[in-house]
C-alpha cells in the first residue's frame, strides 16, 4: 500500500482518501478531451485544518501535488501524473456574507453560481461568471483567473479577490490582501490570482459582492457577413458605451444551436449574431439599447431584437450559454479554445480561422466574448480518430501561432495547464519565461505544486542549475 | 550626478553594471516622489539616482483596441493629450500632479479619487516591460485586454515599488470618455451632514468620484465646508437622474472638472507612505530572486539596506 495513504487517511478519514487506480480513474482528465493522467492518489480535506495537514504532510513526505476544484478546467491544468491530487470540493462553506460592506468570505469549493445564489437576497451577486459557473469553484475560478462573458463591463476573477489565507506548499500559511491606497507593498495577492495552483493552495478566499443592476436589457442583432458583426462591436465601444457583455456567434455555432434541444431562435441564414447586453440603473439605459440598435444598424445588421423581460432574455441568451452543449451533439468530443486579439483583428483573424479549418478539414465554431476579443474556437471531432485527432492538434496550433502574430495571447481565461504549455516559448521571451520560474519558486522552492505545468521546464534557469536536474 | 538612460538597453547595462559593483541605484520619474514624508526617503543616500525621465513616448497606439503602450518616462499630462483627441482617457487620476510620469504611477500604484469607479493602477494595467536587479529585460503580460498565459508577472511589479525592478513601459486598458462628464460640490448641513453626503456613493447611480471634504480641504478649493466633492460620467439621462437624486441630499453647485486636478494635487492626500514591510517569506525570496544583490531602491520597504 501507498504509504501516503495511512498518512493522508488519518487526517481526512479514509473515506476521503482514494487510492485504487479503477476509482482513480475519475479523476484522470478535466473539461478537456485528450489528456488523461492517472493520479497516485486522491485525498479530499474537509475543512481549513485539515487541508493545511494534507499539505504539510506532503511537504514533509516530499510528495508533489496537484490541487483541483470541479474539474471544469479546460487547460488540462489540474491533471495529476502519477502524483498527488488534492480534491477541495468538500471545502463549500461560505464562511462570512457581508451585505453592507459587500463581500463574502468563502472556502475554496464554493461553486461560482452557489455564491452568487446566496447573494441574492441581498441585492448582490459574484460578478465572475464563467459558462461552468453553475459547477465551477470559487477556488478554480482564483487558480485560473476565470473570466465570462460579464468580464467585459465588471473585470474578471483578479478584478473582485480581496484577500486570501494560503498554504504555500512547504505548509507554511500566508495571508494574501492587495496593498491599500495609503500604504505600499509587493502584491502577492495579484501574483496569486491565476497561477494555476503552482503557487499554493488557497483554504479560503473573499471576495467582492456586486450589487445587482436595476434594469438588464439584451438584444440580439443578426448579420449577413462576420466583418458587419466585428464593426458593430468595435462601434459599440468607441461610442462609450460599455455592454454588460457582447458575445459574437457565428453561423456554425447557430446551426449547432438550432437543431439542437437549445434552439433560441436564432436566424439560420444569418453569418453570424451578436448578443449585446446592457446593464445598469434604470435612468439613461434606454438611451443606450437606442445607441446599441442604431449602431447594429449602421453596421449591416438585418434585424435588431431586444428582451428586458426575465424569461425572453433567458430565451436569447440559451443558445449562447448551451452552445458547448449543443456542438456535443455533433461528435463525441469538443475542444473549447481559448485566445485573445486586439478587436480591431477579429474579422480578419476569424477570415484566417476559417481558412485553417477548410486547409485541415475541421470544423470550428465560434462562440466568443467579442467586445474584449477573447476568441473561442470549438473544434467538435471524434478523439479516437486519429487522423482526425491530429488534424484538430495541428489546427490548433496554427490557431495559436495566428493570435500571437496578430498580437494576441494564446488563452484569456482558461489558462496554460499542460494544453498551452508549447506555445509560451513563441509568446514569451525565455528572459521572461525564466522571470516567470523564479516568482513561481519564491512561493514554492521545492517545485512540488502543480509541476510541469504553466512554464516549460527548461526555461528555468535556477532549476536547471540545481543539483542533479539534467536539461 | 543623475543618470538619464536613454533606452531600455542603456538602463539594462546600467543596471547590470551595478548589479555587478552590488552599487545601489535610486530610480525616479518626474522626481514627484522626494518629499520628507516619501518612502523614497528611506532609500540609501549612497544610491545613484536614475532618472527614467528620458524614456518617454508612445510605442503603439490603436484607439479603436483602447490599448495604449507607451515609455515609463510619458507624463500623466501626456498621457492625457495622446488619448484626448480620440475622445479617450487612461482613467488613472492619481493623486499628485499631472507632471508625474506613468512608470513612477504603476511602480507606487498610486491610486485616485476615481479609483473605485474606474480601476486602480493592478486593474488598468494590461503588461508592463522592466529591467530586473540584474539587468535582464523582461516583459510582462502583453497589449491586449484579456490575459491569463503565464504567471502575472505585471501584478508583481505594479506597486513593488522599483524594488524589483525598473518599469520602462506600461501597457495599459483606454475607456471612452463619458458622454457628459459633471463635477459637483454638493454641501450638506446639520450634525449628520457628512454621513449624509457619503451616502451618495451608494446610490442608485454611482459616481465616478465622492469624497466628503475636511474643513481645511473645502477651504483650499473654495468649497463651502460640510461638502463632498463628487463627480458623475454617462449620458445625459443617466446625470440628469443622479441629479434629481443629489439634491435631495444637499444643495449642488456645479463646478469646473479642473478643480479635480487641484484636489489630487492637494497635500495631505492618501498617497502611499507607509510600507508593508518585506517580512514574509515569499516576499523576501521574491526580493532576493529579481534583486540578488540588493540594488533597486535599497531600504524602500524599511529593509535593511
Amino acid at each position: 500500500m501507498d504509504p501516503l495513504t495511512g498518512t493522508l487517511s488519518a487526517i481526512v478519514g479514509a473515506t476521503h482518501v482514494i487510492a485504487r487506480p479503477s476509482e482513480l480513474i475519475v479523476y484522470e482528465n478535466d473539461g478537456l478531451p485528450g489528456y488523461h493522467k492517472l493520479p497516485r492518489l486522491f485525498v479530499a480535506p474537509g475543512n481549513r485544518e485539515e487541508a493545511i495537514a494534507v499539505v504539510r504532510a506532503l511537504a514533509a513526505s516530499n510528495a508533489p501535488f496537484v490541487a483541483r476544484g470541479a474539474g471544469t478546467g479546460l487547460s488540462a491544468g489540474s491533471l495529476a501524473d502519477g502524483i498527488v491530487m488534492v480534491g477541495m470540493q468538500r471545502m463549500r462553506r461560505i464562511i462570512e456574507l457581508d451585505p453592507v460592506a459587500r463581500f463574502a468570505t468563502v472556502e475554496p469549493g464554493v461553486v461560482n453560481a452557489n455564491l452568487t445564489k446566496a447573494a441574492a437576497p441581498h441585492g448582490l451577486h459574484y460578478a465572475p461568471d464563467p459558462s461552468s459557473q453553475t459547477a465551477c469553484t470559487i477556488g478554480g475560478n482564483v487558480a485560473e483567473n476565470a473570466g465570462g462573458p460579464h468580464c467585459l463591463k465588471y473585470g474578471v476573477t483578479m478584478n473582485h479577490i480581496l484577500a486570501a489565507t494560503v498554504v504555500l506548499p512547504d505548509g507554511e500559511v500566508v495571508r494574501l490582501e492587495a496593498p491599500r491606497d495609503d500604504e505600499i507593498g509587493i502584491d502577492l495577492l495579484g501574483a496569486f490570482v491565476g497561477s494555476e495552483g503552482c503557487f499554493g493552495i488557497a483554504v479560503d478566499v473573499t471576495v467582492k459582492l456586486t450589487p445587482n443592476p436595476a434594469r438588464i436589457c439584451t438584444m440580439l442583432a443578426d448579420f449577413m457577413t462576420v466583418d458587419g458583426a466585428a464593426e458593430a462591436v468595435s462601434a459599440i465601444i468607441a461610442a462609450g458605451i460599455v455592454p454588460a457583455a457582447l458575445e459574437l456567434i457565428d453561423a456554425g455555432t447557430i446551426a449547432a444551436v438550432e437543431a439542437s434541444i437549445y434552439a433560441a431562435g436564432y436566424p439560420t441564414d444569418a453569418a453570424a449574431a451578436l448578443i449585446v447586453e446592457v446593464d445598469g440603473p434604470i435612468a439613461g439605459l434606454d438611451e443606450d439599447v437606442a445607441a446599441v440598435g442604431r449602431i447594429c444598424r449602421a453596421a449591416g445588421a438585418r434585424t435588431v431584437r431586444s428582451a428586458t423581460d426575465a424569461a425572453e432574455r433567458a430565451r436569447l441568451w440559451q443558445g449562447r450559454k448551451k452552445a458547448f452543449g449543443a456542438m456535443g451533439r455533433m461528435s463525441p468530443n469538443l475542444v473549447v479554445q481559448d485566445a485573445v486579439v486586439p478587436r480591431t483583428k477579429l474579422a480578419p483573424v476569424l477570415r484566417a480561422i476559417a481558412e485553417i479549418s477548410a486547409r485541415y478539414r475541421v470544423t470550428v465554431c465560434n462562440v466568443f466574448h467579442a467586445g474584449d476579443g477573447n476568441l473561442h474556437p470549438n473544434i467538435p471531432y471524434n478523439a479516437s480518430d486519429p487522423d482526425e485527432a491530429a488534424r484538430v492538434h495541428e489546427a490548433c496550433d496554427e490557431i495559436m501561432a495566428l493570435c500571437i502574430a496578430e498580437g494576441g495571447t494564446i488563452t484569456g481565461e482558461h489558462g496554460v495547464g499542460l494544453d498551452k504549455l508549447p506555445y509560451m516559448d513563441a509568446l514569451f521571451t525565455p528572459d521572461s519565461l525564466d522571470a516567470m520560474c523564479r516568482l513561481r519558486s519564491a512561493f514554492d522552492p521545492a517545485r512540488r505544486a502543480n509541476p510541469g505545468k504553466v512554464v516549460p521546464i527548461h526555461r528555468c534557469k535556477e532549476w536547471l542549475a540545481a543539483p542533479g536536474v539534467e536539461a | 550626478m543623475t543618470a538619464r538612460p536613454a533606452s531600455t538597453d542603456e538602463l539594462a547595462t546600467l543596471v547590470r553594471d551595478a548589479h555587478a559593483r552590488g552599487a545601489a541605484l535610486r530610480f525616479e520619474g518626474s522626481g514627484r516622489w522626494s518629499d520628507g514624508r516619501s518612502p523614497a526617503t528611506r532609500i540609501s543616500p549612497n544610491a545613484k539616482r536614475v532618472s527614467l525621465a528620458a524614456l518617454s513616448g508612445v510605442v503603439s497606439y490603436v484607439p479603436n483596441d483602447f490599448t495604449l503602450t507607451v515609455r515609463a518616462g510619458t507624463t500623466l499630462a501626456e498621457l492625457d493629450a495622446i488619448t484626448a483627441p480620440n475622445n479617450q482617457w487612461c482613467p488613472l487620476l492619481s493623486w499628485g500632479d499631472d507632471h508625474g510620469t506613468v512608470g513612477a504611477t504603476f511602480a507606487t500604484a498610486t491610486a485616485g479619487p476615481c479609483s473605485e469607479a474606474l480601476g486602480r493602477p493592478r486593474d488598468i494595467a494590461l503588461g508592463l516591460e522592466f529591467v530586473d536587479g540584474t539587468g535582464t529585460v523582461i516583459r510582462a503580460g502583453g497589449h491586449v485586454v484579456k490575459n491569463v498565459a503565464g504567471f502575472d508577472l505585471t501584478r508583481l511589479m505594479v506597486g513593488s515599488f522599483g524594488s524589483l525592478g525598473a518599469i520602462t513601459e506600461v501597457s495599459v486598458r483606454l475607456r471612452a470618455r463619458p458622454t457628459a462628464d459633471v463635477t459637483w460640490s454638493v454641501t450638506a448641513d446639520g450634525p449628520n451632514a457628512r454621513e449624509q453626503l457619503s451616502r451618495i456613493r451608494r446610490g442608485t447611480i454611482t459616481p465616478l468620484a465622492c469624497d466628503v471634504l475636511s474643513d481645511e480641504v473645502a477651504r483650499e478649493l473654495g468649497v463651502p465646508a460640510l461638502s463632498a466633492l463628487v463627480r458623475f460620467g454617462g449620458n445625459a439621462a443617466l446625470i440628469a437622474a443622479a441629479r434629481a437624486e443629489v439634491s435631495t441630499i444637499g444643495t449642488i453647485h456645479v463646478l469646473d472638472a479642473s478643480v479635480w486636478t487641484r484636489y489630487r494635487s492637494l497635500d495631505p492626500h492618501p498617497r502611499r507612505l507607509d510600507a508593508r514591510p518585506l517580512d514574509g517569506a515569499v516576499a523576501g525570496r521574491i526580493k532576493e530572486r529579481f534583486d540578488p544583490a540588493g540594488i533597486m531602491n535599497p531600504g524602500v520597504f524599511g529593509e535593511r539596506a
